[in-house]
Order: C-alpha cells, then sequence, then structure tokens
C-alpha cells in the first residue's frame, strides 16, 4: 500500500498560518497559492484546517474549496468547525472529498455515526489533538488544542472506529511545529488499536523523522506535514508582491525559517522514501 | 456589607464608556487616551511602530547602548527582569547570543508557581544558557500583603508587583549592574501615559507610584499592621544608591518591534519554552502570563474595576500586532472575558485565608455603579459591552 | 441532438460533483450538473458520480425518477461514465447489505473486499491500474488511450465489481495481493472505480481522452 504524503495547510481568514504546539498565526501566504504548489510537486492529498473555526465560532472556508478545487485535482480533506450535517454538505459541495472532525465529535459522538451514515464513512475522517500528561497518558483536546477533555486517546480512538469513522489523523501537539520529531510512543499505543486508515501528523522536522517513523510502523497510511514543506516553499514564493488585507508577516518578510525545520521539497521526501523501500507514489 | 469603594474616583474613569474602534479596548483602562477618531492611544502608537520607526536605527542605538555596557571578564552587564516567560527569555537570550553580552535574569517570585511556569524558567535557564536570580519573599507576609491588596486596592497582585519593579533595581545596586532592559513599556504599548513613548528609558525616581503601583506604595501598607521590616523585601534602593551607579532602565521595545506572539515564537525554538496545554482562563491564548496560580485574579478584578477582563487584554493587542481582526478580537471578548478563574479559586481563598463569602464581598465592594447593573435574575452585568 | 457536446453530470444527492465538473472544464468539455430528465437526455455524454452506499444511491435514483432515464441514455449509444459508486450502480446488483439491485447496465455484481483484520478497509490510497491482458496497452477507444502501465489512480473504496464477461474488464488493480477489477467497459459505457477527477495530472488526460470520445 502506498504511503500517502499529504501536505497540511492551517488557515485563518484568508491566509495559511502555522503556531507551534497549535498555538501562534504566523502567516506565511495564500492558501490556493501553496495547494497549488504541492498538487503540482506530487503531494498525494491536501488537509485544509481552519485552525480558529472552532475559537471564533465561524465557518469561513468555502471560498477558499471552491478556489482550490477549480484547480487542484487530489483529494481535499477540509477541517474545523464541522458541527453538523449542513456543514459537512456544504464543505463537500464545495469541492472537498473528506471532512475532518474533532471538537464535534467528542460533544457529541454520535454525530460520527450520523455523518457517516448520511455521506460514506471513508467521507468522515476524526481528528485527534492530544497531549501527553505528566502520568504519561495521551489526553485529547478541542478547539485547536484548547480546551480539556479528560479523554483518553486511546479509549477515544476505539469509539471512534465503532462509530463508523473512515479515518483518524492524529496530531501530537506537543510536537507539532517543533520540528522534533514525531511521537513514536504515542503512535505505538494507538496503531496497536487500529482497524482504519491512519494519518500522523505533528512533528516532522527531516525526511530522516518521516523515514525512521514509517518504517517502525508499517501500518501508518500517511503523513501529514506542514513546516517541513512550507518553509521550502517559502523559498520561491514571492511574499512582497501579495496583498495582505489582515495577518503578522514580519516573520516571512525576513525570509527565516525555525531551527528544528529542515525546509523540504515533497518529492525529494518522497524519492528518499523510496530509495528506502518504502512504497510511495512517484512523481 | 462592606463599603463600596470608589473606585471611579479612584482610577479617574470617565462616566461614560467608549470602545477604541482599532481594538477592543475601552476608556476604562486607567490613564488610556482617545483621539477625535475615537481610536485609542495604544492603537495609534501601534501604527507609529509600523509606519514611522526606523527600526535598523533603532537597533543601531541597541548595539551603542550595549557596546557601552558590554563586560568581557564574565561580570554580569545587564539585568533582565523576568519572571521565566516568553518576553524576558527572549531579551535575555538575544542579549546573550546575538549582542554577545553577559545578562542576569531576575525573577521576582510569582504568589504560586504553576507547573508550567517553573518548567519555562528552569528551560530558559537550562535550554536558554541563562543565567538566574530567583527571590522570594517571607511567604506569611507576602500573603498578608496579597489579602491586603485584594481588599485595600483590588489587586491582589500588588506585592507581585512591588518586587517586579523593586527587584531588578536592588539587584542592579548589589550586583552593581547599572543597565536594566525591560521589555516592552507597557504604558506605552498597552494604552496609558504616552509620556515615555518616544524615548527608550524610563525614570526610576517619580513614575512608579503612578504607573505602576495605582498610587499605593509599600510603605502606605504600614497602617494595616505591617511593620517596617515586613515590607523592606518590597522596596526598592535609595535613589543615592542608583544615582550613584548611574542605574538606567530601558526598555527592549524601543529597540525592537515589540511583537510578544513573535516572543512566543523565539523562545519555544531556543529557550525550550512551552505554552500552556489548554488555554488561560478568562481568554483564549496559550502563550502568555502562565507562571502564577493566582494570576487569574489580578485580570478577574480588571474584569471587575474596569470591565476589561483577561481577553480583551489579550485580544486589544493581538489586533494592534494585526494577527487577528477587530471583528474576530469582539468574538473572543465576547466568548471569554469575565471567565471566573475557578480553577485556583480555592487555592486563592486558602492562600489569603479568606472565605468565599468575604470573597465576594470584596468583588463586589470594587464594582462601579457606573459599570455595572444587576438583570432581571439578580445576576450582575455590565452595562457597556462591545 | 447528437451534435450536442455537453456532458450531464447526475446529480442524485451525494458525490463529489463540484470536483466531476471542474475536471470537464479543465479539458474543455461543457457540462451541466441536473437530475432534470429533459437536460439529461438532451445531452450528448453522461457521467454518473457517487460516493457511499449503493443501497442510498438506488433509493435517490429511484426517488428522482431517473433509472429509466439513464438506461435510455445507454440505450441511445452516448457515452456513459460512472465514477466510484457510479461505476458499482452500473452492474446488476451489489451485496452491500444483502442484495440490492443496481442499473443492470454490466452484467455481475459488487462484492465486499474480505480481508483479514489486518488490511484496511475501505482501500484509501493511489493504486496502481493495470491492463487484464499482460503486455497489452490500454484501449485507444476508451478513456483510458496513452495511460501508461502501472500509473496511479486515486481509490476509495471497500466494494469492487465482478464483472460476468472478462472483456467487459477494462483495467484491473492489486490490493493486498488481491486483484480485482478497477475499471469496466461495455460498447458505449465506461466505468471507474477510482476518482479520475482526484487523480492528479493522469486523471485529468482521462477526462480529455473522454471528452475526446464524444467528440467522434
Amino acid at each position: 500500500m502506498s504511503l500517502r504524503i499529504i501536505p497540511r495547510i492551517d488557515i485563518k481568514g484568508p491566509n495559511v498560518v502555522k503556531g507551534i504546539n497549535l498555538e501562534g498565526l504566523r502567516v506565511l501566504g495564500k492558501p490556493s497559492d501553496f495547494a497549488k504548489y504541492y498538487y503540482e510537486n506530487g503531494a498525494d492529498e491536501l488537509l485544509y484546517m481552519d485552525v480558529v473555526a472552532s475559537l471564533y465560532e465561524r465557518n469561513s472556508l468555502q471560498n477558499i474549496i471552491e478556489e482550490t478545487a477549480s484547480d487542484v485535482f487530489i483529494p481535499i480533506t477540509v477541517g474545523g468547525g464541522i458541527r453538523n450535517l449542513n456543514d459537512i454538505n456544504t464543505v463537500l459541495r464545495s469541492g472537498a472529498d473528506k471532512v475532518l472532525i474533532n471538537t464535534a465529535a467528542i460533544k457529541n459522538p454520535e454525530f460520527i455515526r450520523e455523518a457517516a451514515n448520511n455521506f460514506g464513512s471513508s467521507t468522515i475522517v476524526i481528528s485527534i489533538e492530544v497531549i501527553k500528561q505528566q502520568n504519561n497518558n495521551y489526553l485529547c483536546f478541542t478547539d485547536n488544542g484548547r480546551e480539556f477533555t479528560g479523554i483518553n486517546a486511546i479509549d477515544w480512538v476505539q469509539k471512534i472506529q465503532d462509530l463508523g469513522a473512515g479515518e483518524i489523523v492524529l496530531t501530537s501537539v506537543d510536537r507539532e511545529g517543533t520540528g522534533n520529531g514525531f511521537d513514536d510512543e504515542l503512535i505505538k499505543s494507538i496503531c496497536a488499536k487500529l482497524s482504519i486508515p491512519l494519518i500522523i501528523h505533528g512533528g516532522a522536522g527531516s525526511s530522516e523523522h518521516v523515514l525512521n517513523t514509517a518504517k517502525e510502523f508499517p501500518q501508518i497510511d500517511g503523513f501529514g506535514i506542514a513546516s517541513m514543506f512550507h518553509y521550502h516553499f517559502l523559498k520561491e514564493y514571492d511574499i512582497i508582491n501579495k496583498n495582505f488585507d489582515e495577518g503578522n508577516i514580519d516573520f516571512i518578510k525576513k525570509g527565516l525559517h525555525p531551527k528544528g525545520i529542515s525546509p523540504t521539497h515533497i518529492n525529494s521526501l518522497k524519492s528518499y522514501l523510496y530509495n528506502n523501500k518504502i512504497d510511495v507514489r512517484l512523481f | 456589607m462592606m463599603e463600596k469603594k470608589n473606585t471611579q474616583g479612584r482610577y479617574n474613569l470617565p462616566e461614560e464608556v467608549l470602545f477604541c474602534k482599532k481594538c477592543v479596548i475601552s476608556n476604562q483602562r486607567p490613564r488610556i487616551t482617545f483621539d477625535e477618531n475615537g481610536v485609542c492611544s495604544a492603537c495609534n502608537f501601534a501604527e507609529y511602530k509600523k509606519s514611522k520607526v526606523d527600526w535598523g536605527q533603532r537597533e543601531k542605538e541597541l548595539v551603542e547602548l550595549l557596546d557601552k555596557h558590554r563586560r568581557n571578564d564574565g561580570s554580569y552587564d545587564v539585568i533582565v527582569p523576568c519572571s521565566g516567560g516568553k518576553d524576558a527569555a527572549y531579551i535575555a537570550h538575544e542579549l546573550k547570543h546575538k549582542y554577545n553580552m553577559n545578562p542576569l535574569t531576575v525573577t521576582w517570585a510569582p504568589h504560586i508557581y504553576t507547573e508550567i511556569g517553573f518548567q519555562n524558567l528552569h528551560n530558559m535557564i537550562r535550554v536558554g544558557d541563562l543565567a538566574n536570580i530567583l527571590s522570594t519573599p517571607p511567604g506569611v507576609t507576602h500573603k498578608k500583603l496579597t489579602k491586603l491588596s485584594f481588599e485595600v486596592l483590588g489587586d491582589p497582585f500588588q506585592p507581585f508587583i512591588y518586587g517586579q519593579y523593586n527587584f531588578p533595581l536592588k539587584a542592579a545596586v548589589q550586583y552593581k549592574v547599572p543597565l536594566i532592559m525591560y521589555g516592552e513599556n507597557g504604558e506605552v504599548e498597552y494604552g496609558g501615559d504616552m509620556k515615555n513613548a518616544f524615548k527608550p528609558t524610563r525614570d526610576y525616581k517619580g513614575d512608579q507610584a503612578k504607573h505602576y503601583f495605582s498610587n499605593l506604595l509599600p510603605e502606605d501598607f504600614l497602617k494595616y499592621g505591617l511593620n517596617e521590616n515586613d515590607i523592606l523585601p518590597y522596596m526598592p534602593p535609595s535613589d543615592e544608591e542608583l544615582d550613584s551607579l548611574s542605574t538606567e532602565i530601558h526598555f527592549y521595545g524601543y529597540y525592537k518591534k515589540w511583537v510578544p506572539q513573535e516572543n512566543f515564537y523565539y523562545c519555544v525554538e531556543n529557550t525550550g519554552f512551552k505554552p500552556n496545554p489548554v488555554r488561560n482562563e478568562g481568554t483564549y491564548s496559550k502563550y502568555a502570563s502562565l507562571d502564577d496560580q493566582l494570576d487569574g485574579f489580578h485580570y478577574y478584578l480588571s474584569y471587575i474595576k474596569f470591565g476589561l477582563g483577561r481577553c480583551t487584554s489579550d485580544a486589544a493587542h493581538e489586533v494592534r500586532d494585526g494577527h487577528i481582526t477587530r471583528e474576530e478580537a469582539v468574538a473572543l471578548v465576547k466568548k471569554f472575558d469575565g471567565e471566573f478563574p475557578i480553577k485556583y479559586f480555592h487555592t486563592f481563598l486558602e492562600y489569603c485565608g479568606i472565605t468565599e463569602e468575604y470573597f465576594n464581598q470584596v468583588i463586589d465592594s470594587w464594582r462601579s455603579n457606573h459599570l455595572w447593573e444587576k438583570d432581571n435574575n439578580g445576576d450582575w452585568k455590565l452595562k457597556n459591552s462591545l | 441532438m447528437s451534435s450536442n457536446r455537453k456532458v450531464a453530470i447526475i446529480d442524485y444527492g451525494i458525490g463529489n460533483l463540484y470536483s466531476v465538473k471542474k475536471a470537464c472544464e479543465y479539458v474543455g468539455l461543457d457540462s451541466i450538473i441536473t437530475s432534470n430528465k429533459i437536460d439529461i437526455l438532451n445531452c450528448g455524454a453522461m457521467i454518473l458520480p457517487g460516493v457511499g452506499a449503493f443501497g442510498n444511491a438506488m433509493n435517490n435514483i429511484q426517488e428522482k425518477d431517473l433509472i429509466e432515464s439513464i438506461q435510455q441514455f445507454a440505450k441511445s449509444g452516448r457515452y456513459i461514465m460512472g465514477v466510484c459508486l457510479g461505476m458499482q450502480l452500473l452492474m446488476e446488483y451489489s451485496e452491500e447489505f444483502g442484495k440490492q439491485n443496481g442499473l443492470s447496465l454490466i452484467k455481475g455484481g459488487c462484492k465486499k473486499f474480505n480481508f483479514n483484520e489486518n488490511v484496511k478497509v475501505p482501500q484509501i490510497n493511489w493504486n496502481k491500474i493495470y491492463s487484464p491482458n499482460q503486455y497489452e496497452i490500454f484501449s485507444e477507444e476508451s478513456p483510458l488511450s496513452k495511460i501508461s502501465q502501472g500509473t496511479y489512480m486515486y481509490f476509495v473504496h471497500s466494494f469492487y465489481v465482478e464483472p460476468l464477461e472478462k472483456n467487459n474488464i477494462l483495467s484491473i488493480t492489486s490490493y493486498d495481493n488481491f486483484e480485482y477489477c478497477s475499471s469496466i467497459c461495455k460498447d458505449n459505457i465506461f466505468g471507474f472505480q477510482f476518482h479520475p477527477e482526484k487523480s492528479g495530472k493522469n486523471g485529468l488526460v482521462l477526462y480529455d481522452n473522454f471528452k475526446n470520445l464524444i467528440k467522434k
């Protein structure tokens, strides 16, 4: 089975943003620019995440999805503020293929079943945002890593499957944006229980991280990667001539990237994986 | 029934509540001013920062200043007041690793360290490679002062604030380091007295009382049963000692464009900083003011006295820094502002040695009638909201 | 009517119609999203998309009273392309929840993948398509014309089709060493288990080929 490499694009309003530990709103650019670039350079799917939808209680991705779906012909998964069947329908009709749900599912687990029955299991992807506790338990959080739920990630994974979800995206909030590598312990405990596809997200800093984790856990179906790809794209992105009505672009104007991140071209990662005997779709 | 305090008179608050057209702060923030377009001084200052300041030039001035003070013999050459949070960690780290200074971070202990706060302080030391002095005054007196200032001033944070301003001065004198580098000039960045807006320094003579101590000095507590020895840890060194050292207090925010969120990113990368795993009570953010379990009560009282809670503070400066729009800020304020800091409520009661009833009485005594009224259910409501 | 080169994308309440339309647009194929019988009959070709449950889909199509229209359309010799569930609907039946009837345009039915618990179902994956006969390339008379052997296409499905007649099999694919039919063909009818509108540039080649077939 070929491993899917999925650029994850966090969005706030009209902009791509990139935080660390799901905090911070550094603006990196325009979603459709990133989407198009990744599509043209070997991405297997795209993941759009509205990081403030639950927090601001709004939905604003429709236009971006429509714009992207006009010239990007790979599967698009959209998350952030999906609260009811109507939201799902709106997003799918705009050109998305799958929806990513976290907060609404935790608040009302039956929603997963309802959604799967209505739209098909494979359309419903559940996002789990996990923070490691002092006692080494992994607990789930909602609202972009902000609200405590007390729910144990491993228990929740089992429940999600029983309720008919099609896939899971597992985010380590602790690793997210740091480039410190994936949390293999977390993955190990989740993999054991899993019978539906699993996408790992949070921590990729270098190609080696991805290779090591992919080799260690062949049950992983895909990787969601943000910083590593974004900071590479930014090297050729003409930020100066873009129009930003909102958002703080101080950082990207400097042309820097965070220390822990090795900016990597998506196809370089794929070739590297392929040469190390990981089955990926080469471009 | 406790006697009602004259909140409005004490802080000179205008009768009519107005909200800034650009951010979400109101004219109830003490000392803030609004221009004829209804825009607050902090927003205007933010505009000025964005478009009128030559940051290249400002950095040159910083380098000149640092060149004057740098010591190459291993002794400290700059004091950085610090809580272990993102701002001071950023300043100290950059001073050391970019500008080759030898900073001493000085921390006036929070009332009760949070786990994450303590961890961040230690990461600052171990990962950021920074020296630190942590000063904790005698605990019983500190509790007494906290309880007293809660009632007398409507802010349990006062004993913390004294040390935050005076301890670095003491450290400067003790270690013979004339240069003290604070972060931002809060008055200027968040709306207050604009008098120091265009210079890098503040005067250690005179401004403190009004700007930071709400006109209540440590010595004012003598009439509440404390003695001279009790309040000594909270006092600054004498003006003579500071003069003879040629002490200078500078603001890093004058030399560098101050964006708190960028400080957060810097610290995650360089000093092992971790944000709070959950959002802070009373707000949406995870990266600011994480150190003290009793923090929430300072912000809650600000909400009671001025109608401006923690979320308002956070959202207002994030609007000015461009991270969020005013519309988004309004949504956040409506959602989170004034949220009661329940997590450490019993800790707070225990710390101060007070009952819940007494707590509520004090809270209500600070509610000014020009801001608060009771609704049909008998619950307190702000008369004016965004 | 036969000079009408517009394709009707059938809207029966499920499926990513927007992406199908965008793919058509991209290759210069005029299209209309519709469930209106008259509109459909006036079009030169048809695309039947679909995602989700077979039974649900057939119910919806029945409710919109489109079963006959689709069958008539097929008889008229105009091109029909079924995508994903849309392809499965072209078969006689599916074994999802007992036996449910399809549009019966192609003989055979749909079966569920039967793997041990280590293999993930549904298959959500880029996978390779091949000609059913080794060493052969895809027919120039099909939408797979010029597409190389072993090209990756995007699959999302738990059921697969099993055409009764071998010459209805247009491509095969392997999942966990299980070989199954991934595209079907019968005269003017084509069906693709994968999503060509989600398979990048190669998927767009398929749409382009479909457009060229219609033009002839």
